[in-house]
């Protein structure tokens, strides 16, 4: 039979985000591709299409060596872009 | 990389998004923004991938530009696994306590079905966070709370009680990480008081703390439960008690307001009388007073002290609230006089006392460490009173016929709590 759980939920601690910025005026764009297929496909599509709607964004593209590894290039990532898009599973 | 600072929108498709979600959740991060499309993508024409991109770039926009607002509950929409048990009741025993999930006795399947019909109208509300409980600060929901009265036994009707015992051990004053992890043997006495316990068939009659009453027995056993279950405190592994005791199964009773010369614990902490409440005390076992030949007040207090000024309690160095369950008869010797709870209190503070040389030179020392003014540079025939002072202890009237009553120590660093029961 099916039963639930009577454990308890244990919360991390609450983390804030990274501040926003207003607009995507003149940003780096960075896209961590998690290398499921057509992931490629969806990301540097909707990473075009934001960078249509404002100006100067660059885009530039990472591909995680498998997605279910962490990724190696974060410090990378982290030091070369504004704004990250990525992908979790399939 | 938001922790580093780089505003970051997660793609995935709404089949996962679970798995996103508890992976944010798992990082501290459940507001992270999660913008989904229709599963699959994989194996599906790059074409159809693209459409589907075009219909979140707004969503993505906005999570890269706008700041999420935090929720206000991190965890209040994660509910509970639904996991594979065995059909089998003997069996599930088994499984049962190899989960960890049991506290020896045979518990009942919280099936869903189960559940909901302990939430009743609570389940709209299922995932609201009553409190979290400690050592692992695991979140005591509406919903987990019911589930393990469902394991308990108990039924819709005891949930109110269990929900506000569940309050009154999460209040800082109760010290429930400390009651949860000590050495020492206690668990929260739960004190019911006012018409709930008559409606709910509550005893605070013949043998209270013993057996024979459901309401009693499944109360104190889902708190009990949710204790080990909820806020995580195994037996052996986080609860730390070298012996415990057996109210650490389930340690609940009723006041007998009825038959008590005095207004009952729920008035004399400020409560409407019609109201009901529940308190916790993290209490030893009951210790009693055997008492059949006094009758005058005086007389019998001398037997409730000599019962209570015992060299081994947690009280004595660490003070806090001890506990007194007057049976009805010495209550009403008690009150022959015109005796008020408060005097009761004020004489029996008076008498309970411990001469230090009754005490270890190494135990003395160490008291006068953590309580210098009392212990630290005292003469040997100086005397420790059993807490600080007689409105610290605790004096309610249980139990049915009889020339008995209890002395009830508690853990000393930590304080009853009185919390109102919602139905």
């Amino acid at each position: 039979m099916r039963v639930l759980s009577p454990l308890g939920v244990t919360p991390d601690t609450l983390k804030p985000l990274a501040p926003r910025p207003a607009s995507l005026n003149g940003l780096r764009l960075g896209v961590l591709d998690n290398s499921k297929p057509n992931a490629d496909v969806l990301l540097l599509r909707v990473a075009e299409l934001l960078a249509a709607r404002a100006e100067g964004v660059t885009i530039r593209t990472w591909t995680k060596p498998g997605s279910s590894r962490p990724a190696t290039m974060i410090d990378e990532i982290a030091s070369s872009v504004d704004v990250l898009l990525t992908a979790s599973a399939d | 990389m938001e922790a580093r600072g780089v505003p970051a929108v997660v793609l995935g498709t709404d089949a996962f998004l679970s798995l996103a979600r508890a992976q944010a959740a798992k990082k501290g991060m459940p507001h992270l923004p999660v913008s989904l499309v229709a599963h699959p993508i994989g194996g599906v024409d790059p074409a159809t991938v693209r459409r589907r991109a075009d219909a979140i770039v707004d969503e993505v926009l906005a999570g890269l530009t706008r700041d999420p607002a935090p929720p206000a509950r991190p965890t209040a929409s994660v509910g509970a696994a639904l996991v594979e048990a065995p059909d089998d009741l003997d069996a599930l025993q088994t499984w049962a306590m190899d989960a960890r999930w049991s506290d020896g006795l045979p518990v009942l399947p919280p099936t869903p079905a189960r559940v909901n019909r302990v939430l009743g109208a609570r389940a709209a509300h299922r995932h609201e966070v009553i409190a979290t409980l400690a050592p692992l600060d695991g979140a005591a929901t509406l919903e987990a709370m019911a589930i393990n009265a469902a394991l308990a036994g108990a039924g819709p009707e005891h949930l109110p009680v269990i929900v506000a015992a569940v309050r009154a051990i999460a209040d800082p004053r109760f010290n429930l990480n400390a009651v949860q992890t000590t050495t020492h043997p206690c668990t929260p006495l739960l004190i019911v008081n006012g018409p709930i316990a008559g409606r709910l068939g509550i005893s605070g009659g013949p043998n209270a703390l013993g057996n024979g009453h459901r309401a009693n027995a499944v109360i104190g056993r889902a708190v009990r439960l949710v204790m080990q279950n909820v806020g995580g405190a195994r037996p052996g592994l986080e609860d730390r008690a070298t012996l415990g005791h057996p109210g650490k199964f389930s340690y609940c009773l009723a006041e007998n307001d009825a038959v008590s010369p005095w207004p009952p614990l729920h008035v004399e902490r400020g409560f409407p009388a019609a109201s009901s409440t529940v308190t916790a005390c993290g209490a030893e076992a009951p210790h009693n007073v055997n008492d059949h030949g006094s009758t005058t007040p005086e007389g019998l207090l001398l037997a409730v002290a000599g019962t209570a000024a015992t060299t081994g309690s947690n009280n004595i160095y660490l003070a806090g609230e001890p506990l007194v369950i007057l049976g009805p008869e010495h209550a009403q010797t008690l009150a022959s006089t015109g005796w008020t709870k408060a005097e009761v209190k004020r004489r029996l503070w008076e008498m309970v006392r411990i001469r230090l040389d009754r005490f270890s030179a190494e135990n003395l020392a160490r008291f006068a460490t953590i309580d210098p003014a009392r212990f630290a540079n005292q003469p040997a025939d100086a005397e420790v009173h059993w807490c600080l002072a007689p409105e610290d202890l605790v004096v309610i009237v249980a139990g049915g016929p009889g020339k008995h009553s209890s002395v009830v120590p508690t853990f000393g660093a930590t304080r009853s709590m009185t919390v109102p029961i919602e139905e």
